[in-house]
Order: structure tokens, then sequence, then C-alpha cells
């Protein structure tokens, strides 16, 4: 029942997480450098970054010695992707009344549906 | 009762009020307006009263068919309309978002007609209805959250986003 898009936005609820991604886009980051703004016990952020490697949001590095996190964007972009269309459906929606009630108080337009 | 903030969105209609709840009001009309641009509605069946339905299928850019419904609960000619929103099957029957399964099976949206300025001021307001705590997050996450909750670090994504897709 789990779907991509829900996956990322469970993700994408929690503010630590959101947080954790906004350093994270500008540049890769250790564990520990990760942690340090955060009042918080390294298993918690431990568990914060599975949860956002298990929605793709992030990936750890596997060669280096600090196993750096990594800003995944795929996701992201396609969270933000819904997010504008969610706007524009309703703006679309808006437009078209907009122009439908235009025609129907047009005077030159006979037409009564 | 939902702990987030709903959706919100207004718009000032150059329309007399009951010009804007008329049509609303008719199969005939909702046909001309409800989908986005490009769509074409292929079934509108209404029964405008309280407690009434408004069935209807909408063909959208790309030839996908998309079935929805309304509930009418509350109808306050020309100023108050609420009403439940579901996607549907063609029967009627209420199905999930065929984009995001997450989305709550019920939506809530009241919309309010107030006469300004010479013509009409529409504002909807959209609320999950009788969803799970997973469902809400997911509703808000789609607006308040990544509008607002992001807070400053929003422009830094944004930046880095469009970054990627000019890459």
């Amino acid at each position: 029942m789990q779907d991509a898009l829900s996956t990322t936005f469970a993700a994408l609820a929690d503010p630590t997480r959101r947080a954790i991604l906004a350093r994270l886009s500008s540049g890769e980051s250790s564990v520990s450098d990760l942690a340090k703004p955060f009042a918080m016990s390294a298993p918690a952020i431990t568990k914060h970054l599975k949860v956002l490697q298990r929605a793709g949001l992030i990936s750890q590095g596997r060669q280096a010695q600090w196993r750096p996190c990594k800003l995944e964007a795929q996701p992201l972009r396609e969270a933000a992707d819904w997010v504008a269309q969610y706007r524009q459906h309703w703006e679309d929606r808006l437009d078209r009344l907009e122009d439908y009630l235009a025609t129907l108080q047009a005077p030159s337009t006979e037409e009564k549906p | 009762m939902t702990a987030h903030a709903p959706f919100t969105i207004s718009r000032w209609l150059k329309a007399p009020r009951p010009l804007v709840w008329e049509v609303y009001s008719s199969p005939e009309h909702l046909q001309h307006w409800l989908g986005p641009k490009g769509s074409t509605v292929t079934h509108s069946q209404l029964d405008f009263q309280v407690g009434g339905t408004y069935h209807y299928a909408m063909k959208v850019e790309g030839g996908m068919e998309l079935w929805g419904k309304w509930l009418f609960l509350e109808l306050q000619a020309p100023e108050k309309l609420v009403l439940i929103q579901c996607f549907s099957d063609p029967q009627g029957g209420a199905t999930r978002n065929p984009w995001a399964a997450g989305w709550p099976m019920y939506t809530h949206s009241t919309t309010t007609l107030t006469e300004q300025d010479g013509g009409t001021l529409m504002t909807l307001v959209w609320a999950p209805h009788e969803a799970t705590a997973e469902e809400e997050a997911l509703f808000a996450a789609s607006h308040d959250s990544m509008r607002q909750g992001w807070g400053g670090n929003l422009d830094v994504l944004e930046d880095y986003l469009s970054l990627l897709q000019t890459a």
C-alpha cells in the first residue's frame, strides 16, 4: 500500500529529517558532523538517517572510512513535482471557472447551457 | 480533527455571487469548468441537495479517465457549499488516489462565496476527512510542510533542485 510518494512524504513529515536534508543539500557530510547541530543521541540520529535512506532520499558511501551521507535528488524532485501539481490542479480549475463565468456574461453570447 | 493546517486557496471572480452559485448547481454548468484545461468531462450526474451526490468522470490529457464523487453536506445558497469528495469507480464506489495510495480516501471541502468589489471572492478550504494520522501527514506534507515547515531551508532545496534540473 506504501507507494514511493507516500514513503517520501512520510520521511519528510519530520522536522529533524527535513533539517538533515537541508544540511546535505550543501554537500556530503559524515554522520557525526550531521548529528552535531541536534540535541539528540547518536542512535536517534541514526534512526532518522535510516528512515531517509529507506525512502531513497539519502545514500551512504561505502568506500570512505567516514561513510559520508549524500542527498539523493530524485525522490525529492518527484515530491516537489507533486506539490506543484497539487496547487496547479486547483489553480487550473479556478482558471477554467473564471473563463466560463466570463463566457456566460459576455453580451454577444446567446449560449445558455 | 486534524492537527495540520488545511489547504486553502482563494480567487476573486468577476461575476455576481448568484451566478457563481449557479454554475455549481447544474450538471451542464459543472461539465463546462470542472476539469483542468485540456480535459473533458465525460460523465456528470448531479443531485444538488444536502445528502445528494455529484458523480463525474473526466478525461485528462494523455487519455486517462478519472472518476470522482462528491457528497453534499451543507448547501447555503448562494454563499456556502460543504462537501466530502473522493476518487471513485464508474459505479460510484470510493477508491484510492491513483497516484498516491497513502492519500486520504475522503477529503472535506468548504467553499465560501463572499460579495466583494463588484465581484465574488471564492475561498476553498480543503482538509482530510476520517483519515489516519499517516494519511493526514501525507495530505499536509503536500502543502504546508513543503511550503512553511521547510522554513528557510526551502529556498536552499529549491535552488538545489533547480540546479539539478538544469544540469
